[in-house]
């Protein structure tokens, strides 16, 4: 189990890093779907929503990149981890108003006929991409990292 | 980090790389937010107004007569279901001049969104924007499937009247681009999330619940009734 960690943190690094460089590509070149997606989860005063749903895409693929190639890994994934979490709470608060909308996480978003709304499927995928955060964060050391960090490889000192 | 991190060769690579992307992002980030604000000198069609919201607008000059906001983009195609269930009323309201008429052509489904959104504008200024904006949807073409072409959209405009080389040489070269942009960013504004949205003195009127309901959107009755206020 040991040897295998950092191959499995290879993996959930190249998950997690793509997922974000993906999901941010896919809404940054396209910003006024983007903030119109983050508009309609009415969570915030829409000056607010507008600056999220433009910034928000960069930010993304700002951490997928880091993950990707291995630098600042524990930074990325409690910024991705943080994102995560943040969404799951968003969408749950959506569903339980009883709004009809797209989560809007990989482009798309906004308001959606009410038979197309998947909550629960964004949900899980989110909690997923969440407990990928919560691995690297804890296991952060990863094969193939630009960053050979020999601190990290330490084993955690009391106090750490 | 801690005070532990080894200086060296490592840090370096790690620091640049990080400055890397930070430079990239923080780029990214501040032309996109630049590029999507208010350009307050940009050129506009003849019937716009910027107090409503950039929209192309119809008998401004009534008072008394109920206001109708439609939020639309030209590829939506649920706004040309719209159009075609309450397009003729519309119209007529406009031709009677018993409401004040305003359409907000957004972009946000693509770049051919721009285009139409921008030639729609072109056949403002020749006082065709009502056929113009008939035929586009009448010919709906799939979403950015490279149909919308500035070819095209000539051809549109001749088939609603449109010839003179004026029209042509706005489509070809946006030239109310900044325009188009300033409406989507009042859109934002006005906290459109979806199209049609459409608003009677400023209140939104009713959506469909469900598959059987039609809401005031796709029922003309409704949708008069809505209007009228009754």
């Amino acid at each position: 189990m040991k040897k295998a960690q950092p191959w499995i943190g290879l993996l959930v690094r190249l998950g997690l890093g793509g997922v974000l460089l993906y999901a941010g590509y896919l809404k940054a070149f396209t910003p006024d779907k983007s903030m119109m997606a983050v508009r309609a989860y009415e969570l915030l005063p829409i000056w607010l929503a507008n600056a999220f749903g433009i910034i928000l895409p960069w930010l993304e693929m700002g951490a997928g990149l880091l993950l990707i190639v291995g630098v600042a890994v524990r930074y990325a994934a409690i910024f991705g981890s943080v994102l995560m979490v943040a969404f799951i709470i968003a969408i749950a608060q959506a569903w339980a108003r009883g709004l009809s909308i797209d989560c809007g996480c990989f482009g798309d978003g906004g308001a959606v006929d009410p038979s197309e709304t998947k909550y629960l499927q964004s949900i899980l995928r989110d909690i997923g991409f969440a407990l990928l955060g919560f691995y690297l964060i804890r296991y952060p050391v990863t094969k193939f990292a630009l960053e050979k960090n020999k601190s990290l490889q330490q084993k955690p000192t009391p106090g750490e | 980090m801690s005070s532990k991190t080894p200086k060296g060769p490592d840090n370096v690579t790690r620091n640049l790389v990080i400055g890397m992307v930070a430079l990239v992002v923080a780029v990214g980030a501040i032309f996109s937010v630049i590029s999507n604000r208010e350009n307050t000198s940009a050129a506009l069609p003849s019937s716009v107004s910027q107090e409503d919201g950039y929209g192309i607008v119809f008998n401004g000059d009534l008072t008394g007569v109920p206001v109708i906001d439609i939020w639309e983009d030209f590829q939506c195609p649920v706004c040309a279901r719209f159009e075609q269930t309450n397009g003729d009323y519309i119209e007529k309201l406009i031709e009677e001049k018993k409401a004040k008429v305003v359409f907000h052509t957004l972009s946000f489904l693509g770049p051919e969104s721009v285009l139409a959104a921008n030639a729609a504008a072109c056949a403002s200024d020749e006082n065709k924007f009502l056929g113009f904006h008939r035929a586009f949807y009448q010919n709906l073409p799939a979403e950015n499937s490279g149909a919308v072409t500035a070819d095209y959209l000539v051809a549109l405009g001749q088939f609603a009247g449109i010839t003179s080389d004026k029209f042509k040489s706005c489509v070809a070269n946006l030239d109310y681009n900044d325009w188009v942009n300033n409406v989507a960013a009042s859109g934002g504004e006005a906290n459109v999330n979806s199209t049609p949205t459409v608003f009677v003195n400023g209140k939104e009127i009713r959506r469909a619940t469900s598959g059987a309901d039609l809401g005031d959107y796709f029922d003309p009755a409704a949708f008069a009734r809505a209007v009228e206020g009754k």
